[in-house]
């Protein structure tokens, strides 16, 4: 068994864990960080696009358990995102710090309006309102800021060439 | 390849969901729930101390102003319970004769509030109750100061319940004072319900209250109340009064909550009619 493989998981569940329980008392504007999204972004930067469609799917199912809307919504869009992400990334000749924080911020924007469109295609039509914009926007920040140690994070997990722990590269 | 095959199992999963007629999703969905719900609560009690002091740094001000104006709201309502209690009689007699269940017959079950909102459009919060304490999907859920929502997903220790802010939520209410009938629909967090089937020409008041009808199909019992108007108004040509709701509870602090052990007893769709019909003078109507 790969080694990713088995540091995956833990990881997922401690995730899941900050997702549902620590984030919705963290909120700004009355939204709060989309910790499985931003690994699901996370996982592209480090893994690529198929690890980070593959991680995003993942994070998708996790999220789709707690949430309301049509099983798979979250799984499809997360989905696409990773890969999205992963491609882009691969494009980018990078070593700069900030490359992976905006990359996030254009990324959670895109995932959280793909959520509502294609929420609103499956009947989801209270999805759409304004507040799209304003939970786009602060995800955006958010998740900004978090992207470095996330990307560290996803490195450690999914990456095949592991760097030493948590350290950056 | 990657991708198109995990895009295609999205949709067949999003199509399993959607036709309603597979219980696999149901399950992974309670089984998640339900397998993760110790861990979730001692994460919970880990984090609610940073949640907290978040909170505070983000709203001390709010706090403090809001501790005054709840001191001076329990002296209000001290006096007001006196009052009510006569009201209330009269209002469960009236209920009862009509043959609307009333709140005050209705048996219910505390819940503490484990949860916040995952999502950052609906409005929902986690109970510690489930299937095993009676809990059941369409069941009201309601504080001490009125309606908070009602049951929408339910798993063997826990339920979820989508607020009365949630966009996708509405509430048949009465307006009390001018007994004028009404939907109540969520507009989502921190702001008002939105009051629409109020017709021109009907006088409403700022501040007047309005309760759960409890008519038809209704998932709320009568009588719960909901909220309080802020504003009416009217525009030129239009069929219908723009009315907004306060709601009473505070859905943003909850802690506990109690839900009301009641189910409304849903009409069911068949090819055949389901109203009654007064048999012909004289002809007797066979045993069921």
């Amino acid at each position: 068994m790969n080694d990713w493989a088995l540091r995956l998981p833990p990881v997922l569940l401690a995730a899941v864990l900050v997702h549902t329980a620590l984030a919705p008392n963290l909120r700004v504007f009355g939204v709060s960080a989309d910790v499985l999204l931003l690994l699901s972004i996370a996982a592209g930067v480090a893994a690529g696009p198929e690890r980070g469609a593959a991680v995003g799917f993942t994070c998708g199912v996790l999220a789709d358990c707690f949430l309301l809307t049509p099983f798979g919504l979250s799984a499809l869009v997360f989905a696409v995102v990773g890969y999205g992400v992963g491609v882009f990334q691969t494009g980018v000749l990078h070593s700069s710090w900030w490359i992976p924080a905006i990359t996030a911020a254009v990324a959670s924007a895109v995932g959280v309006v793909g959520y509502v469109l294609l929420g609103i295609v499956v009947g989801q039509d209270q999805l759409f309102s304004l507040r799209v914009v304003e939970v786009a926007g602060v995800l955006s920040v958010f998740h900004a800021l978090l992207a470095p140690p996330a990307v560290r994070l996803m490195r450690w997990a999914v990456a095949d060439t592991a760097p030493s722990g948590l350290l950056p590269r | 390849m990657t991708l198109v095959f995990l895009v295609l199992l999205s949709i067949t999963l999003i199509t399993l969901d959607f036709r309603g007629d597979s219980g696999v999703i149901d399950t992974i969905r309670d089984g998640a729930t339900d397998a993760l719900a110790p861990v979730r609560d001692l994460a919970s009690d880990i984090f609610s101390p940073v949640g907290d002091a978040f909170s505070g740094i983000t709203g001390y001000g709010d706090v403090r102003a809001e501790n005054a104006r709840l001191r001076a709201r329990i002296d209000e309502l001290e006096g007001q319970a006196l009052q009510g209690e006569a009201s209330r009689r009269e209002l469960a007699e009236a209920l009862r004769l009509l043959g609307v269940s009333f709140i005050g017959d209705i048996p219910s079950v505390a819940a503490r509030v484990v949860g916040a909102p995952v999502s950052n459009f609906a409005q929902t919060i986690e109970l510690d109750v489930g299937l095993e304490d009676g809990v059941d999907v369409d069941m009201a859920v309601i504080s001490g100061d009125g309606l908070v929502g009602r049951i929408v997903q339910v798993s063997s220790r826990r339920a979820i319940v989508q607020l009365i802010t949630d966009p996708g939520s509405s509430v048949g209410v009465r307006l009390t004072r001018s007994d004028e009938l009404a939907i109540a629909e969520g507009e989502g967090a921190n702001r008002l319900l939105s009051v629409g089937f109020v017709e021109i020409g009907v006088e409403v008041r700022t501040r007047e209250l309005a309760v759960t009808s409890g008519l038809n199909d209704s998932v709320f019992p009568a009588g719960i109340p909901v909220g309080r108007v802020t504003e009416a108004t009217s525009q030129p040509g239009e069929l219908q009064q723009d009315v907004s709701l306060a709601p009473l509870a505070d859905l943003t602090r909850l802690r506990f909550v109690k839900v009301l052990l009641h189910q409304p007893e849903r009409v069911r769709a068949t090819t055949t009619s389901t109203i009654p019909v007064e048999p012909p003078e004289g002809e007797e109507v066979p045993a069921p």
